[in-house]
Formats: C-alpha cells, structure tokens, sequence
C-alpha cells in the first residue's frame, strides 16, 4: 500500500484547498475573480481565435457529414411554417399596434423604443453542463453585462462577460439564469369586429378627410368610457357621466366588481383616427414570478407565482413574457415562452409551472443583444 | 528562456491553452451524440498516467483552472475534480507493474467516467443546480470511450509537457512506499 511523504500529500492538500478558496470567492462574486477571467481571456483569444479559423473547415465537413439529411428536412418543415405563419404575422401587426398605442398611452416602454445590436453566434458551450453561447460583439459596440439577448422567436439569455469584440451569452435554460416574467393566460378571445368609417367634409376652398378605426368585442357592455389623447377616461352610464385618469386606474382591482367595461381608446388628435374599443374582462390580468433555467435537460420552471383571484387558475398554454421593472434586467414585454405544465405543490410554495422556451437554444445563429439596462443601474 | 520552457507548470500551460482553444472550438461544435468531448479531462488523467499521481493533481488543477476561466460555472470547480482525476490515475497507475497502452486507456476511460459523473454532483453540493440530470449517463459513457481513444494522443503529450521521457517509470518513485 503506497504512503506519500507528508509534502506530496501537503503539496496535493493545498490544491484542493485552492480550488475550494476559488470557488467560495467566485460564488461570492468575488472582484479578483472577475479580473483573473478578464486577464485570461485577453491571453486566450488569439490563441483561441487562431483555433477556430483553422478548425472552421473541418468543423463545416462535420456538419456536411453527419447534419445534411436533417438539414433538407428541417428546412421543408420551416418552410411550411413559415407560409403558416405569414398570415398570422398581418394578424398580429393590428394587435402589436393596439398594444403599442396601449402602452404609449399609460407611459410604459416596450420593446420597439430599445436599441439594439445583431450579433452572430461564434461558439457553442465546451462544457457539457453550463450552457452558453459566443458571439461577435463586445463592448465595442455598446454591449454591457447583463444585457438581454433575444432573438426573432424570444428570450434566448443574458450576456454574462463581455470583451471588446465579443461576448458570452448565458442561455435561458443555463441552471444560472433567473429572471422575474409574467404569466398569461390565453384570452378566450372571439374575433373582434373592426369598422372603418370615411367622413369628407368640403368647403369651398379645403377638403378634409378623417378615418376612424373602431374594433368592438362581441360582449355588450354597459358601461363605456373614452380614453382622450392625454390620458383622460370619459365613461358613460346611462344619464351620467364620469371623467377617469387611465394612469390611476387598478384593473386588477376593478376587474373583480365590475363586469362588462369597455374601453374606447381615442385617436390621438382632435382630427380622427383610429379608435379601439375593449372589454376590460377579456384583457388578460398577469401573474408575476420567476423563471429559471435548470440545465439542458430540464424544462425551465416558473415559480414563486402571486395568486391572483382576478387571475385564476394557470393554464397549461399560458404566456410567459419578462415582466421588466426596475431591478429586472430584461425590459417588459419579451416573449419567453408557454406553460407546458404545472406542478403542484403543497403548502404555501405554491405551484412550479413548466415552461417550453419559443427561442430554438439548440440552433441559434443571429441573436439581437438589447442595449438596455435596468434603471435601478443608473445607466441608459 | 529554453529553462522556462522546461518547467512543468509552464509545458503545462504552453500545451493547456491550444488544448484548451480546441476545446472551446472544434469539440464545442463536432459533438458526439450531443455531448461535448472533454480533452482537458483527458489531458489531466494523462497527467496522472505520465508523472504518477503528484504530477497527475498538479496537471488536473492547472487544466481545470484553464477551463473554468472561460466557463460560467464556479472558478475551481474543475479545478478541483480533474486534479482529483489526475491524481486518481496516477494512483491507480502506480499499482500497474507495466503501463501498455490498452492499459492507458483503460484508466483514462474509467477515470473520465467517474470525473464526468462526479462534477455535477460537486457542482449540486456547492449550490449549482441542473446539472444532475439523466442525460448524465449518456454523457458519462460518450466521454468515457472518447476519452479512452484520445489515451494514445494525449498520454504522450502529457508525458512530454511534464518532460517524462518514454521509458521512464510511471508510479511514483521507491521512496514514497513503506
């Protein structure tokens, strides 16, 4: 039976015990962590970058080979659904526009107002467990830590480490990754009725047209009230008539005592336009959580959901979007993914629900990294 | 400069870092069965193989410290279980009377699984959660046998970075036995 001398076994002692010193510090968020990766990596990417022209062709070569059969079949399938999805598309553009002039008008940013930078996916994950991807862009461009990536499909990460060109995303299923998001139930929405009227009114020396735009939801409801350009609610019940500030309005807590409330969102100047009309009970009320990764294999869960009793019960198919906010790092508003399953559990930790990520992680090529920070930072 | 070079820990690092771009490279793209092989782990069993069980803890930290710096996952996790593998291998090393190469690969192949299977579980205790899962059978045994068909590469390179020459005993030296 072999014995070490007391210094081999000093010597192998102390490298364990480094390594355990290491990983306390980094999980501590430790700032010469941080800085011994950065040195590393400006070591390490020529080296890297040398590898990875010469390795190019016989990775293409790897792919020729063992890929094609499944690349001709993917390609048909996302053919067919890409001629699915172009009708839907026309659909949705009405929908994003109501929802723009929606968040417009209550002082909410959405996507379309953040800047962005494409990027391209340079480099897969080299470890089996942590699940990360490398792309073409860095700080040179405007991309800081913790900025989200999405792609066309939704949420696809985070960026965790930035160089001057490049940077490492951390995927949303990557154990690592949490964000706050809200989950939606699917509206039980019966198609809506859109109007257009044109009214020309002449005079002898100008001729004016105006269209206004109105879509109505088959509910009838009692109440109506008129949203002016600056926010101003008129809601109007039988003989009287009542003036509400929009911005100061709870839906939540409207919801549960008032039934049948449509909303009529005026144009946005005296001169005509389009006007949608709502029911505030079809309008899905979100329940707020949080999601996390959990590995390559694990669908990705969302937990430490609020109850609502406006909202019910979660349903399997729900929405699940970044729920934004100042501590987020994600703004409001980018689509996650869809309830898959919900787990139950007892007592007051409430249920998990499983989530199915819209993003392909698998097959990422172009990514959108969104310059945006939360304004708890301080930064833009 | 040519003394520098003849350093251990520096042969390490000279032959760690092109490893290492191989790694985050060519074998994070070609994957087999959708796992990524894993030649730094092969790299520090080599280690252990080559210069016996010391040289084996002190390759497996340097090659795992390299690996977790461009990881996301804690610095020192890798660290710790390839020097433990390292260290591992040459142990099991130094009870051989000859090393053949079937046998390299062998211990290379057996300590790649127990590595592979162990990390996740070290990462679970130290609060990583998701990697225990059960596509780890599957990326245990692809590692494994990649690992064990890397044995007749890296052994040798291994061998050169800790300036072992060829016929050089493997196991520990005399003294270290009672």
């Amino acid at each position: 039976m072999p014995v070490y001398s007391v210094s081999r076994r000093r010597a192998i002692a102390l490298l364990a015990l480094t390594s355990i010193l290491l990983i306390t510090l980094d999980i501590q968020g430790n700032s010469v962590v941080r800085g011994l990766r950065g040195v590393f990596s400006t070591i390490f990417e020529p080296v890297q970058s040398s590898a990875r022209v010469i390795t190019r062709p016989l990775e293409n070569s790897w792919r020729g080979i063992t890929n094609y059969g499944e690349l001709e079949a993917e390609n048909q399938r996302l053919q067919d659904q890409l001629d699915q999805q172009e009708g839907a598309f026309i659909a949705a553009l009405a929908t994003a526009r109501d929802a723009q002039e929606l968040l417009a008008l209550n002082g909410i940013d959405n996507l379309a107002d953040i800047s962005s930078v494409t990027a391209q996916v340079i480099g897969g994950t080299p470890s089996n467990y942590s699940q990360t991807i490398e792309i073409n862009q860095g700080s040179d461009r405007g991309l800081r830590v913790g900025m989200p990536v999405v792609n066309a499909a939704g949420l696809v990460g985070r960026i965790t480490w930035v160089d001057n060109d490049r940077s490492l995303v951390l995927l949303a299923n990557d154990s690592l990754y949490a964000i706050p998001v809200q989950v939606v139930n699917q509206p039980n929405i019966v198609p809506a009725t859109t109007t257009t009227t044109t009214t020309t009114t002449s005079t002898t020396t100008t001729s004016t047209t105006t269209t206004s735009t109105t879509t109505t939801l088959p509910v009838v409801p009692p109440v109506s009230a008129v949203v002016d350009p600056n926010g101003i609610t008129t809601t109007t019940q039988s003989m009287t008539t009542t003036t509400v500030d929009l911005s100061t309005v709870d839906f939540g807590a409207l919801a549960p005592t008032t039934t049948g409330v449509i909303v009529t969102i005026a144009p946005g100047t005296t001169a005509g336009g389009p006007t949608t009309t709502l029911n505030l009970d079809d309008l899905p009320i979100a329940e707020t959580g949080i999601f996390r990764g959990r590995g390559i294999d694990n669908a990705p869960v969302v937990e430490f959901i609020d109850q609502n009793s406006r909202f019910g019960e979660v349903q399997v198919g729900a929405l699940v979007f970044t729920s934004g906010g100042s501590q987020s790092l994600a703004p409001r508003g980018i689509v996650v993914g869809r309830v898959i399953k919900i787990v139950e559990r007892t007592g007051t930790s409430g249920a998990v629900l499983e989530v199915r990520l819209t993003a392909k992680l698998t097959s990422l090529n172009f990514v959108r990294v969104l310059l945006y920070q939360p304004v708890a930072t301080g930064a833009p | 400069m040519i003394d520098f070079v003849n350093k251990p820990v520096a042969r390490l690092i000279l032959v760690g870092l092109p490893a290492l771009a191989l790694q985050t490279t060519f074998f994070a793209e070609v994957k087999i069965f959708g796992v990524v092989l894993q030649i730094m782990l092969a790299l520090s069993i080599a280690a252990g193989l080559a210069g016996g069980s010391e040289n084996g803890a002190l390759a497996g930290f340097v090659f795992g410290l390299m690996f977790d710096l461009v990881l996301t996952s804690p610095l020192g996790l890798s660290a710790l279980v390839y020097g433990a593998a390292g260290w591992g291998a040459g142990y099991l090393h130094s009870r051989a009377l000859e090393n053949p190469k079937w046998l390299n690969a062998l211990v290379v192949g057996l300590m790649s699984g127990l590595a592979t299977f162990v990390l996740p579980i070290v990462a679970n205790w130290i609060g990583v959660e998701g990697w225990l899962s059960s596509r780890l059978t599957k990326v245990t045994i692809v590692v494994s046998l990649s690992n064990a068909l890397f044995s007749f590469l890296v052994v040798p390179v291994a061998r050169w970075s800790l300036a072992i020459r060829r016929n050089q005993r493997l196991a520990p030296p005399a003294e270290v036995f009672l």
